[in-house]
């Protein structure tokens, strides 16, 4: 049964990736991160005031490899006190009580950057709504708080696989801070590179030609009034929810469960573990199906960009 | 319409630094801030060496040395790095890993071999993190090369990495008790766990320290006295949590004075980077419509 358990908990580990992943790029988008926060940036200096919040903490990636590794730290300090007394049972405490201290901090750093970028923007009359500063703390918060309960738990999950599945030696050799900060940087870099697409052709700039670059005399005009009234940051992520968000989640569970699912049948086909156990065999197919899955993924992609261009006419390039 | 606001705001900057904080910026111009911080952070990086030094004297190298960090972020990405600015946080606390992995085991070393002088070898780390941040500016700089031209980025490069260098040390030391690298790499006592284990959070912090302020001050506008209070914020914010690592690692009477101390700076701070930006911006209604320009 140890690979039936071992799978179980890689689609655990899926599912929280999904959710995780999705609630990172509707917390970014509560705030305008990453790559659409650059134009945000640039609008008020174009002349185009606006009601969205400038949350330039640094680029996505980082911003959430902070928030997971201080959820990390403080689940990991708990779990050090607790797990002696009461098992894998502290567990319950730790990975919300962390997860709560990490959103915390996230939402103290991000509360700096408004003021302090819209204050550099006084010479093109771009005031601080007070509005949007206090009514964007507690979205950002929460979106925050989903997704780095998640992290945190998949990186639990992987630093005690060995006690929740029963198959030795399966546990990840590195601290939970550490892990919390690689999958803090894997999530926030998919949430980067997928999600803000949907969130800057759609919401910021609507009125861009298929398949076309942001003109430079384009710069920093922005979509700035929403289907009724002015437009806030927090109107984007009711939109993006229902597209780029679970696109955005499906993405980066894509990617864990592709990789952990070939991980998991490479084992299996060398032996898993004990006696019968060979590296060579396991290595060598998990690679094998790593590049037969790349390569199935390539040929479907290729495919449905052919098919977009057809369908929604040529790029205005060619 | 233009001309009030910017008379309002003159005035205002110019009673604000004496009745709402005594440490102003004025004094501190780029390069003594350099040389406070160099020598402060220098002095506690070595005093750290002794488990008895409390954590909350080396707190406060970490926020001395991480608010010159920012104001070498500042200096070198002014020039119009956008993007660019959190890369260069990162990268000094990357040298600064490698400074401090560096400074740690040569003084420890010739600890072992020579006595107390072996404290000073944390110093070899920095004056080595100087000389590779120089060379690599150079390298980025010169035409020869990549060819960047940032003005500059050779000194920059230099302060970033031996502020990244000095942080991670005085890390290290807040939460292993002394930078010794046996201290460092062997289990905390009674826990099956080594302080190596928390160099992922003391890598982020060091770096978010350096990078946000600049990053999140960003603009025309920009003032160095606002992002430097940022920085000190910053700093307070990470003293709370190692103080909440050198709880457990070390015990209340090391980790509790220092997350107490944090969490006073990060209150004092935050407020008057907040007051500092509401008073210094454009305006602050409480809520409006957007001015309108041709469409």
């Amino acid at each position: 049964m140890p690979v039936i358990s071992l799978f179980a908990w890689m689609l655990v580990i899926v599912f929280l990736a999904f959710v995780a992943c999705m609630f990172e790029d509707l917390e970014s988008d509560v705030g305008s991160q990453s790559n659409p926060n650059s134009q945000v940036q640039l609008a008020p200096e174009m002349g185009y005031i606006h009601r969205y919040y400038n949350k330039a903490i640094s680029g996505e990636g980082l911003s959430y490899a902070l928030a997971c590794t201080i959820a990390g730290t403080i689940a990991l300090l708990l779990l050090l006190q607790f797990e002696p007394t009461y098992g894998p049972k502290a567990a319950i405490l730790a990975i919300p009580v962390g997860a709560a201290v990490g959103s915390i901090s996230h939402m103290i750093r991000s509360s700096v950057c408004y003021p302090g970028r819209e204050a550099a923007h006084k010479r093109f009359e771009q005031p601080i709504y007070l509005d949007v500063f206090y009514g964007h703390l507690v979205p950002i918060a929460t979106h925050n708080f989903i997704a780095v309960i998640c992290i945190t738990a998949i990186a639990y999950i992987q630093s005690h696989l060995t006690v929740l599945s029963g198959v030795s030696g399966t546990s990840n050799p590195f601290p939970l801070p550490l892990l919390c900060l690689i999958w803090g940087i894997t999530v926030g870099a998919i949430g980067s590179s997928t999600g803000d697409i949907h969130y800057g052709t759609e919401r910021e700039f609507q009125d861009r030609p298929f398949g076309e670059g942001r003109r430079v005399i384009y710069h920093g005009q922005i979509c700035r009034y929403g289907d009724c009234g002015i437009r806030t940051s927090k109107d984007v992520v009711a939109f993006c929810a229902k597209y780029g968000g679970p696109a955005t989640g499906l993405t980066f569970g894509l990617i864990v469960l592709f990789e952990n699912w070939r991980t998991v049948i490479g084992m299996m086909l060398g032996g898993l573990t004990g006696a019968a156990w060979n590296p060579g065999i396991a290595a060598a197919s998990g690679v094998g199906l790593g590049i037969a899955v790349a390569i199935v993924l390539i040929v479907l992609n290729t495919w449905l960009v052919r098919w977009a261009r057809k369908k929604y006419g040529p790029f205005v390039g060619e | 319409m233009t001309v009030t606001p910017a008379v309002e705001e003159e005035e205002k900057k110019g009673e604000k630094p004496k009745e709402k904080f005594k440490f102003s910026f004025d004094y501190f111009n780029e390069s003594r801030l350099g040389i406070f911080a160099l020598v402060v952070g220098a002095i506690i990086a070595v005093a750290a060496f002794f488990p008895s030094l409390p954590a909350f004297v080396k707190g406060i190298g970490v926020m001395a040395v991480i608010l010159w960090g920012a104001d070498s972020v500042r200096k070198t990405a002014r020039y119009g790095l956008g993007t660019g600015v959190p890369s260069i946080g990162v990268l000094a606390v990357g040298f600064g890993l490698v400074g401090a992995t560096t400074g740690m085991a040569i003084g420890s070393e010739i600890y072992h071999y020579f006595g107390s002088i072996g404290i000073l070898g944390a110093l070899a780390g920095v004056a080595f993190m100087a000389v590779i941040g120089y060379v690599s500016g150079v390298l980025a700089n010169s035409e020869r090369f990549i060819g960047m031209k940032i003005p500059g980025l050779e000194r920059g490069m230099a302060e970033l990495a031996m502020a990244g260098t000095l942080a991670i040390i005085l890390e290290c030391s807040i939460v292993a008790g002394s930078w010794y690298i046996g201290d460092i790499l062997s289990p905390i006592k009674g826990y099956n766990i080594a302080p190596v284990a928390f160099i992922a959070v003391m890598f982020i912090l060091a770096g978010f320290g350096m990078l946000q302020p600049y990053n999140s001050c960003l603009g025309a506008d920009e003032r160095r006295g606002r992002t430097l209070l940022m920085a000190i914020e910053i700093g307070g914010i990470n003293c709370i949590i190692l103080g909440a690592v050198a709880t457990l690692s070390l015990g209340a009477v090391q980790g509790v004075p220092l997350l107490v101390m944090g969490a006073i700076v990060w209150v004092v701070f935050y407020r008057a980077y907040m007051k500092a930006c509401m008073d210094e911006s454009y305006a602050t209604p409480g809520t409006g419509l957007i001015k309108t320009l041709g469409g």
